[in-house]
């Protein structure tokens, strides 16, 4: 019976959707509307809640939302705040990363820029936990994939 | 030296501004429409009605264009792969869960099936994918390109599985809220007839629900009720139902305007009983005022988000009389405290309803301030 009883808990899963939204501006229209639509996802459900969790954000800022969407049609989600690379193609000014990384730097940044988007990213649910110094490796990391090497201080 | 534009572009002292709002933006201005505007929206959409009902609400932001590609990526690398896609131009990535257990891809063959998954990626339509795809490999030290295949997205698909969810509800004992293409379960009940195109309003969200109850509880007959952010016109609809003399429904989005003008006329209502008026987005330069007049309503329910709610303030209050109700949803329970701390200098007598998460405020106008 305990067995029985966990299996009706636990809800089976269709799919797991990764996508961009701009914070308070989800609108049931593309991407938003075919990446859920192909699961028979409530659209405006989804977008409501997300506008609403999204409020305390400046407008448009895009964050990373992961949903699980399951076999009855219902879903779950949670939000993060921008994507590391969103912020240090922010910090850096630029709009893409490098076309070659690891032969052709675009650009760079200091560790303060690596610290300070690590401070924020240490508010995410998942990093809550993770030292200061995994988060700024990791960063660092996605930053020399993109062809932005770190340098201790801008001259 | 390019370094101190760096400094300059982005102060690191102050990122977390970046993020978060130290400001609320006012979101919408108002524009005066005379009222032959609602006659002339109620009369182009009659003649564009087709029984394929989806037709009727897509414009050029739904109807877009997209890419759907079909990437196969080894299952060891899944997760970053799936966020370096997203960095490196993908809109979206999803993966479905029981890929695995199936025998995918015959053409493939080899035991090499079962290492990879499939991965549903959407792209905008002018996306270099496979320059994306590369550097979503690259980055994450894959040695080889995964395989994909692009094809053009088939909106039409996504729109009709989304019209498929809408079933009828029952939102009280009887008051039930229909799809245009469903007939009524209860045909002696209240019945709100809807298509709600893309605007928000089916009866099935809990914010909906509570302010449907809230007006249930409020309409005795005869009141003035204002719909502020009108969605599909559901509530403005229902407290004509429900016998207010009545409605007016604002919303800054035309869409909205156009599913709320359709709904009227589904549920048979003379455009005389229910006026609405688009309230131009901010990026609208007149400063040109809505055309109703202040202190007309006797009943006012504005479902948004806390934002507009708390940045409109002063503006849905204007309309109401001295004594009459307010209501307020969109709101998630944690946001409640603030939303109170802004209008009780207005309203007294608040009373919250819940349902899950999200709750409805309302209460009742003060009768003696200074309005301006």
């Amino acid at each position: 019976m305990a067995a029985a009883k966990e299996i009706l808990t636990r809800r089976p899963v269709a799919a797991t959707i990764r996508l961009t939204v701009p914070a308070g501006g989800a609108r049931p229209a593309p991407p938003v509307g075919p990446a859920l639509g192909q699961y028979r996802l409530n659209l405006m459900a989804f977008c409501k809640d997300f506008n609403a969790r999204t409020q305390k954000y400046k407008p448009d800022t895009p964050m990373a939302v992961t949903i699980t969407a399951f076999k009855d049609n219902s879903f779950e989600f949670t939000v993060k705040s921008p994507t590391v690379s969103w912020y240090i193609k922010k910090a850096a000014g630029v709009d893409k990363g490098s076309t070659r990384p690891g032969h052709l730097t675009v650009t760079t940044l200091s560790v303060r820029h690596v610290y300070e988007i690590a401070k924020v990213k240490q508010t995410d649910p998942f990093c809550q936990y993770m030292p200061l110094e995994s988060i700024c490796k990791s960063i660092i990391g996605t930053a020399n994939s993109m062809g932005i090497k770190i340098v201790h201080d801008l001259e | 030296m390019s370094a101190w534009n760096f400094i300059k572009h982005f102060p690191c002292k102050n990122l977390s501004r970046h993020i978060f709002k130290d400001r609320v933006k006012p979101l919408c201005f108002f524009t005066s429409y005379t009222p032959q505007s609602s006659f002339s929206i109620s009369a182009s959409l009659s003649t564009s009605y087709s029984s394929s009902s989806s037709s009727c609400f897509t414009d050029e932001s739904f109807a877009a264009p997209y890419l759907s590609v079909r990437i196969h990526c080894p299952k060891h690398v899944l997760d970053s792969f799936s966020e370096a896609l997203l960095c490196f131009g993908a809109s979206s990535v999803a993966v479905d869960e029981d890929i695995e257990e199936e025998d995918e891809d015959a053409a493939s063959g080899s035991s090499l099936a079962s290492k990879e998954i499939c991965i549903e990626s959407i792209f905008p339509v002018h996306e270099e994918v496979k320059m994306c795809i590369s550097q979503a490999a690259n980055s994450i030290g894959l040695k080889e390109i995964p395989k994909f295949k692009v094809e053009m997205g088939d909106e039409q698909d996504w729109i009709t599985k989304n019209q498929d969810l809408f079933q009828p509800v029952e939102i009280a004992e009887r008051l039930w809220i229909v799809p245009e293409w469903t007939s009524p379960p209860v045909p002696e009940a209240v019945n709100i007839i809807l298509n709600p195109g893309f605007a928000f309003g089916t009866g099935e969200h809990p914010t909906t629900k509570l302010c449907l109850l809230l007006l249930q509880s409020l309409i005795k007959g005869g009141e003035a009720f204002l719909d502020y952010g009108t969605g599909s016109g559901i509530l403005a609809i229902a407290a004509l139902k429900f016998g207010a003399a009545s409605s007016a429904g604002i919303d800054i989005d035309p869409l909205a305007i156009k599913s709320a003008s359709h709904n009227a006329a589904l549920n048979n209502i003379p455009l005389e009983k229910l006026e609405l008026h688009l309230a131009p987005s901010e990026n609208s330069s007149s400063g040109r005022e809505i055309p109703l007049q202040k202190e007309q309503f006797d009943v006012i329910i504005a479902n948004i988000l806390l934002n507009p709610v708390i940045e409109l303030a002063d503006h849905i209050l204007s309309f109401a009389k001295p004594g009459a109700t307010i209501g307020i949803s969109g709101i998630l329970s944690e946001q409640l405290p603030n939303v109170i701390a802004h209008y009780s200098p207005f309203v007294e007598d608040i009373s919250v309803a819940t349902i899950g998460d999200w709750v409805c405020l309302s209460g009742t106008k003060k009768g003696d301030f200074i309005d301006n």
